[in-house]
C-alpha cells in the first residue's frame, strides 16, 4: 500500500469565538481573522511537517485547493507542491486536488502541473476535483454548469497532456485557438490522476469508467460510506464498464492520531480533532450544496437526511472514532484498524491526515514520527494477498 | 379561473396557466415560482386573457439543456409570441420575470403592447448591493423576501403539495443556471434599454430588500418611457404580498395605453 501525508493547512489561529459573530469560517468570515505574521509561521511549518514525513519514508505528500476560509490555507495549492518539488528527493507530490472546471482558463493549471511534473522528474499526482460547493460563491463560478465544466476542463488538460500540439479545443464551456502546453508533462502519456471526494455516486461511475481508470480517494468519511463507495468502485467497473478493477485505483483519507497509549491519544487529540469539525469544518447546507451541484436525483436522496450540514455543535472525539471518521489510539489500535479496513476493502492508497485543525507542531511532529515507526511499515507492506475480496469481506 | 395547460415551442413543452377573457397578458414569474401568486393572477384574468408559463427549467416545464441565460430565455418568449400568434400582449414580469421581459423589449417589441415590470432583475447599480438569495437559509430568504408577516403562509404554501419540494429544488437550479453569475444581471442589457419603445410601468416594493427600490429609479432614467410606482409597506414578492396593488397598477396602466 502507498501511504501519504495529506496536509491541510489549517489557519491554527483561528479565534475560535469567531461564531458568536458568523456561522461559518467559510465564504463569509472576514480576512481580518488572518494574520499574514502568524500565516508565515504556519507556512514554513506545515511544510516543515510535510517534508519530515518524506525523510521518514511516507511513499508521498499531499496538498488541496480551498478557498476563502480558515479550513485550508491553500487556494493554491501548487504554490505548496512547488515548494516541495525541490525539498523533497523520492517522495510522490499529490495535489489533490485542484478545481480545474472553476477556472475560466483550466490551461494555466495544466501548464503549472506539466511544469512541476517536468521538475520533480515525474513524482507529480494530480487530483482533479469539482471543488466543495462554498468554491462556487468564493469564484463566481455557476455551479449548475459544475458537472460539464468538470468533464470539460478534464479532456481540454488530458488533450493538452496527451496531444501534439498546436490544436483548437473547441468545446461548449471552452475555447482555445491554440492549445500547445510547453512543458509537456514528464510522466507520459500523463500524470496519475486522483478524483478525492466526500461521496458521490457519479463521481464513482466517471473515475472508474474504462478509459480513464483514475484513482478514486473517499475523504473524511464514516467506515459505512468508505466501505459503500469503495466497493461501489469496484462493482461498477465490473458490472457497468466492463473490466476488473485493481486495488491501486482506490484508496482513504482519513485524520489520525497516535500516541502512546489509547487514553493518552485521545486526550492530546480531542480539543484539536472536536475543533476540526465544529470550528473548521462548518459547512451549512446552502454553501455546501449549492442549486446544481448535486444532480436533482442526489439532491431528493439527500432529503432523506433532512438537509445535512457539515456544522458541529455537538461533535464529539467518541462519536468520531465510532463512525470511524476518525482513526484515534496507540499505534497497535490504529495499525489493527487499518489492516482490517484492508482486508475488507483492499485499497492500496491511504492519505493520512496527521495534522488537523488547531494540532500545534509538537504534537503533529510527534504523531507523524509515531505513526511512520509503527504504522507505516506493516501498511506499507500490505498488498492484494492481504485483502479479502469483496465477496469474501461481505460474507465474513 | 386559470388552468393549467401544456404547450410546445421550439421543442419546449411549458406547462403554462391560461385562462380569462379580454386582451393577451403574458405574466413571467420570478425566481420563486408561482407559489402565493394566485390571487394576483385571478384578479388579473377578470380583465386579461392570461398567459401565465413556467420558465423552461422550472415548475412543471421541460429542462432544455440548450436554453443556458436570459438573453436565451428572452428569444425563447419571442417565439412564444410568434407561436401564439399574438399582435399586442402586454407582457408583466416580476423579479427574474421582469428581467426576461426587459431582455425581450430591447430585442423586438413588434408583439409587445407595453411592460409591467415588478422589481425586476437585470442591472447592477455598482455599490447598491442587492441580497444573495442562493446564500440564505430558506427561512432567512423567505423573511427577506417580504416587507411583513406573510413569508409564513407563503413558505407553507410553496412547501403544499406531493411535488412541491421538488419544484423549490428544480427552480433553485434554474435560477442559478440563469442568474447566478454574474448575479441577477447581464452586463449587455444597460447599453440596449433606450431601445424599449413602449409604456413601460415599473412597479416596486417600498421595502424589498432583494433589490432596493434604487434599481427602480435608475430604470425609469434608462427606459424612454418609463414611470415608477413604489408601494408602500410591500417586499421583493410584490404580487404575493400586495396582490391588489399589483394587479390594479396593472390593469389600469394596460388600459390607459392607446391602442
Amino acid at each position: 500500500m502507498k501511504v501519504l501525508f495529506f496536509h491541510l493547512m489549517p489557519y491554527a489561529y483561528l479565534d475560535l469565538n469567531y461564531q458568536e459573530k458568523y456561522k461559518t469560517d467559510w465564504v463569509v468570515l472576514p480576512n481580518t481573522y488572518f494574520d499574514p505574521v502568524k500565516g508565515h509561521e504556519l507556512y514554513n511549518r506545515y511544510l516543515d511537517e510535510l517534508e519530515l514525513a518524506a525523510e521518514l519514508g511516507f511513499d508521498g505528500v499531499s496538498v488541496n485547493e480551498h478557498h476563502q476560509n480558515a479550513y485550508g490555507l491553500m487556494p493554491s495549492p501548487v504554490v505548496m507542491a512547488s515548494a516541495l518539488a525541490r525539498r523533497t528527493k523520492t517522495a510522490k507530490i499529490a495535489i489533490l486536488g485542484n478545481a480545474f472546471g472553476l477556472r475560466e482558463h483550466p490551461l494555466t493549471l495544466a501548464e503549472e502541473h506539466a511544469m512541476i511534473d517536468v521538475l520533480t522528474g515525474g513524482r507529480l499526482i494530480s487530483g482533479m476535483v469539482r471543488g466543495i460547493g462554498a468554491e462556487y460563491f468564493s469564484f463566481g463560478a455557476n455551479p449548475a454548469f459544475s458537472h460539464a465544466r468538470f468533464q470539460e476542463a478534464h479532456d481540454l488538460v488530458i488533450q493538452a497532456w496527451t496531444r501534439p500540439g498546436p490544436f483548437a479545443f473547441e468545446g461548449r464551456h471552452y475555447n482555445f485557438e491554440y492549445v500547445n502546453v510547453w512543458p509537456r508533462p514528464y510522466q507520459q502519456p500523463h500524470p496519475p490522476i486522483w478524483c478525492p471526494s466526500l461521496g458521490s455516486t457519479e463521481t464513482v461511475e466517471w473515475a472508474s469508467h474504462k478509459s480513464r481508470r483514475y484513482v478514486y480517494i473517499q475523504n473524511f468519511s464514516p467506515v459505512a460510506a468508505v466501505i459503500r463507495y469503495l466497493n461501489m468502485y469496484r462493482q461498477m467497473a465490473e458490472r457497468t464498464h466492463g473490466y476488473t478493477a485493481s486495488s491501486h485505483q482506490i484508496g482513504w483519507a482519513a485524520p489520525i492520531y497516535v500516541a502512546k497509549s489509547d487514553e493518552e491519544a485521545v486526550a492530546e487529540a480531542r480539543p484539536h480533532i472536536e475543533a476540526l469539525f465544529t470550528k473548521f469544518l462548518t459547512l451549512p447546507f446552502e454553501m455546501l450544496f449549492p442549486p446544481g451541484y448535486l444532480s436533482m436525483q442526489s439532491l431528493k436522496g439527500m432529503r432523506a437526511v433532512r438537509r445535512p450540514a457539515i456544522q458541529g455543535g455537538k461533535v464529539s472525539i467518541e462519536g468520531l472514532m465510532e463512525t470511524g471518521i476518525f482513526l484515534c489510539g496507540s499505534p497497535d489500535t490504529v495499525r489493527r484498524k487499518l489492516i482490517e479496513s484492508h482486508h475488507a476493502l483492499g485499497f492500496q492508497n491511504f492519505l493520512a491526515v496527521l495534522q488537523f485543525a488547531t494540532l500545534p507542531r509538537a504534537l503533529t511532529e510527534k504523531n507523524v514520527t509515531l505513526f511512520a515507526r509503527e504504522v507505516l511499515p506493516a501498511l506499507q507492506a500490505l498488498t492484494d494477498k492481504d485483502y479479502a475480496g469483496m465477496a469474501e469481506a461481505a460474507a465474513e | 379561473m386559470l388552468n393549467e395547460t401544456t404547450i410546445e415551442v421550439r421543442g419546449v413543452r411549458l406547462n403554462m396557466r391560461r385562462g380569462g377573457a379580454g386582451a393577451p397578458l403574458l405574466f413571467l414569474h420570478g425566481a420563486q415560482g408561482y407559489a402565493g401568486s394566485g390571487p394576483a393572477l385571478e384578479m388579473l384574468a377578470r380583465r386579461f386573457e392570461v398567459l401565465a408559463p413556467d420558465h423552461p427549467g422550472f415548475g412543471r416545464s421541460d429542462v432544455p439543456d440548450w436554453l443556458d441565460d436570459v438573453p436565451d430565455l428572452a428569444f425563447f418568449y419571442l417565439d412564444l409570441l410568434d407561436a401564439l400568434g399574438l399582435e399586442r400582449a402586454a407582457v408583466v414580469g416580476h423579479s427574474l420575470g421582469g428581467w426576461i421581459a426587459l431582455e425581450m423589449a430591447v430585442r423586438s417589441t413588434r408583439r409587445i403592447k407595453g411592460l409591467v415590470l415588478a422589481a425586476p432583475a437585470g442591472i447592477r447599480i455598482a455599490g447598491v448591493p442587492r441580497a444573495d438569495m442562493f446564500i440564505c437559509t430558506p427561512d432567512e430568504l423567505a423573511r427577506l423576501l417580504f416587507a411583513g408577516d406573510g413569508w409564513k403562509a407563503w413558505t407553507e404554501e410553496q412547501q403544499a403539495g406531493p411535488d412541491a419540494l421538488d419544484i423549490i429544488d428544480k427552480n433553485r437550479f434554474a435560477a442559478a443556471k440563469f442568474c447566478w453569475q454574474p448575479r441577477l444581471f447581464d452586463p449587455k442589457l444597460e447599453k440596449w434599454l433606450h431601445r424599449i419603445d413602449r409604456p413601460t410601468r415599473i412597479l416596486w416594493g417600498e421595502e424589498d430588500r432583494i433589490i432596493p427600490p434604487a434599481y427602480g429609479r435608475r430604470l425609469v432614467e434608462l427606459i424612454p418611457a418609463a414611470s415608477l410606482a413604489l408601494i408602500p409597506r410591500a417586499g421583493h414578492l410584490l404580487p404575493v404580498e400586495a396582490p391588489d396593488r399589483f394587479a390594479d397598477e396593472t390593469q389600469r396602466f394596460i388600459a390607459g395605453i392607446a391602442s
